[in-house]
C-alpha cells in the first residue's frame, strides 16, 4: 500500500491530470485519484476494428467494457428498444457481472473502438482488498443498476 | 493474406524458436521458480491484503521461510545424516566381509539357509553361491556412492546454482504477477481476450491449489509417518517419514512404496519380525488418516484417476526422466488434464470450437 502511495504520488507530481478521466465513467465518478490509481493499474487497453464483436449473447462474462473512443451497438433482452448504442465514457458488462455471468446480448464496435478492460476477477480484488473503493463501486453500481431501472420504467 | 502480414508471422515464429532455443537452458529455473511461487502467492497475497507492499510481503515470506529452514537444517538435518550414515554403515564398514554380516541378519540368514538347502538338493544351481555375490555387488554400489559425489561435482554445482536462482526468479515473479499478467494478456487477439482471462484464472487457482495441496500432503504424511513409526520403534522412522511423504505424491503406488521402505528397515536392521507387521499396520493406519482426514480437506477433491493410468504415467515418466519425473508425472498429467478440460469447455461456452 505504501508503495502504491509513492508510485501515485510521483505520478500526481509529474501528471497531475493522469487518471482524472476515468472519473468520467459513472461506476469511478466518486473515487479520490489514488484509487483511480489503483483501478488504472488493472485496466487493459483493448482496440477494437469497425464491425469486430465483442462478445456475444451467451458468451461466459470476464470482463467489463468502458469505453474509451469510438461507438459500440449493443443488442439483447435488455434493451428495451432491442438496441442500443453506446459511447465515449459508457461502459457495458455491470448488469450481466451481478447476474449469472452470462452475457445477456452481443456488442459489436459500430466505428474503431478503443476500449478499457477490467476483467471480473480483478474487480473483485479492488472490492476486497480495498475496502472504502469497494464500498464505492458498489455505491456506483447500485446508483447505475437504479437509473436502468428507472429507464426501463420510463420505456426509454 | 497478404505478404506483409505473412512476412511479420514468419518473424514472430522465428523469434519465438530463437528465444526457446536461447533460453532453453534456464526453463528448468524458470518452470521451479513458477512452482514456488505458486506455492507462496496465497501468503503473499494475504500479507498485501492487510496493506503491506507486494514486494515487502515477498521479502516477509522469504524471511519466515528461510528461519523455518534454518531450524529444520540445525534441528533435523544432523539427525537425518546420521541416520543415513548408520543405514550406510551397516552395509560398509566392519571388520568381517560385507556378505558375512549382512548374512548374520535374521530375514537374509532364513533365505540364504533356505537356498543351501536347495543347494544341497540340485548342487548345479548354486543358488547360495550367486546369493553371496549378489549382496556383495549391491555392497559395491553402495560403495560406490562417494565416488560417484566426486566425479558429479559438475552437477552438484549446478544444483547448487538451481537452488540459489529460483528463490530470485521467483522474488520477480511474486513481485511483478500483475505487470506479468497484463503483459500475457496484451498479446491475445480481441476474439480470445475473455476467454484467456478465465483460463489464467483456471490455471492459477488448479496449479497453485493442487501444488500447495501436494506440499501439505508430503508435509503431513510425512509427520505422521515418522510418528508413528517412532512410536512402533521403526530405526530412522524420521528418514523414512520424508522418504514415505514424498513418494506419497504418486497416489496408488507412493503409499506401498513407503510401507515397503519401512518394513525393509525393520528385516535389515535385525528386528524382531513381529515389529514389520506393527510397521505395515502404521503405515496403514497414516494412509486412512490421510485417506479420510488430510487429502479430502488439503486438496478438496481426490485425483480421480485410473489406477492404470497413473501405473502406466509412473512408468513413462521413469523412462523419460528417471525419479523425479516419476514423482511428478502424475501430477503434471493431472494439472494438463485439468486444463485441457477447462480449455475444452470455456471452448464450447465461446462457441469457438
Amino acid at each position: 500500500m505504501v508503495k502504491d502511495y509513492l508510485k501515485w504520488l510521483w505520478k500526481v507530481i509529474r501528471k497531475p491530470q493522469e487518471y482524472q478521466s476515468l472519473k468520467k465513467y459513472m461506476l469511478f465518478r466518486e473515487l479520490n485519484p489514488f484509487e483511480l490509481s489503483l483501478v488504472n493499474a488493472c485496466l487493459h487497453n483493448r482496440e477494437y476494428r469497425a464491425g469486430e464483436v465483442l462478445f456475444e449473447d451467451g458468451h461466459p462474462l470476464e470482463a467489463l467494457f468502458f469505453i474509451v473512443s469510438g461507438e459500440l451497438q449493443v443488442s439483447g433482452k435488455l434493451n428495451p428498444q432491442g438496441s442500443a448504442i453506446l459511447k465515449k465514457h459508457q461502459f457495458i458488462g455491470v448488469i450481466d457481472l451481478f447476474g449469472n455471468n452470462k452475457r445477456s446480448g452481443s456488442a459489436t464496435a459500430l466505428t474503431d473502438l478503443n476500449v478499457l478492460a477490467l476483467t471480473e476477477s480483478d474487480f473483485q480484488d479492488l472490492i476486497s482488498k480495498n475496502k472504502r473503493l469497494g464500498n464505492k463501486l458498489l455505491k456506483a453500481c447500485c446508483e447505475f443498476l437504479g437509473c436502468y431501472l428507472q429507464d426501463i420504467g420510463s420505456g426509454q | 493474406m497478404n505478404w506483409t502480414k505473412i512476412v511479420f508471422i514468419v518473424i514472430i515464429l522465428a523469434t519465438i524458436v530463437l528465444g526457446f532455443i536461447f533460453y532453453r537452458p534456464v526453463f528448468s529455473y524458470l518452470i521451479a521458480s513458477l512452482v514456488f511461487a505458486y506455492i507462496l502467492d496465497p501468503l503473499v497475497t494475504s500479507l498485501e491484503y492487510r496493506g503491506v507492499p507486494r514486494w515487502v510481503s515477498v521479502l516477509m515470506v522469504y524471511a519466515v521461510i528461510a528461519g523455518l529452514l534454518a531450524l529444520f537444517t540445525t534441528r533435523m538435518v544432523p539427525m537425518l545424516i546420521n541416520q543415513g550414515n548408520n543405514l550406510m554403515a551397516l552395509f560398509q564398514y566392519s571388520d568381517k566381509p560385507v556378505s558375512e554380516q549382512v548374512l548374520a541378519l535374521p530375514f537374509v540368514r532364513s533365505v540364504f539357509e533356505f537356498l543351501q538347502n536347495v543347494d544341497k538338493q540340485v548342487p548345479s544351481l548354486g543358488f547360495s553361491a550367486k546369493f553371496v555375490h549378489l549382496i556383495e555387488t549391491g555392497n559395491q554400489l553402495l560403495g560406490e556412492l562417494p565416488k560417484l559425489l566426486v566425479d558429479n561435482y559438475q552437477t552438484i554445482l549446478s544444483m547448487i546454482s538451481f537452488v540459489i536462482t529460483v528463490p530470485v526468479f521467483s522474488f520477480f515473479i511474486l513481485k511483478d504477477k500483475q505487470t506479468l499478467r497484463k503483459g500475457m494478456l496484451s498479446l491475445v487477439p480481441n476474439r480470445f481476450f475473455e476467454l484467456a482471462v478465465i483460463l489464467q484464472n483456471k490455471i492459477d487457482e488448479t496449479v497453485g491449489r493442487f501444488l500447495r495441496a501436494i506440499l501439505l500432503e508430503v508435509i503431513s504424511v510425512s509427520i505422521m509417518t515418522s510418528v508413528a513409526l517412532t512410536i512402533v520403534g521403526v530405526p530412522y522412522a524420521v528418514l523414512i517419514g520424508i522418504t514415505a511423504g514424498v513418494a506419497n505424491i504418486i497416489p496408488y503406488i507412493g503409499p506401498w512404496l513407503g510401507a515397503a521402505l519401512a518394513v525393509l528397515t525393520v528385516l535389515i536392521t535385525g528386528k524382531p519380525l513381529s515389529m514389520m507387521i506393527y510397521a505395515a499396520l502404521a503405515m496403514y493406519l497414516v494412509q486412512v488418516l490421510d485417506n479420510n482426514f488430510v487429502y479430502p480437506v488439503v486438496v478438496g477433491k481426490t485425483i480421480k484417476m485410473h489406477p492404470l493410468i497413473v501405473l502406466v504415467t509412473v512408468l513413462a515418466g521413469g523412462w523419460f526422466g528417471g525419479i523425479i519425473w516419476m514423482l511428478i508425472s502424475v501430477p503434471l498429467v493431472y494439472i494438463v488434464y485439468s486444463l485441457v478440460r477447462e480449455l475444452y469447455i470455456n471452448l464450447k461456452q465461446f462457441r469457438l470450437i
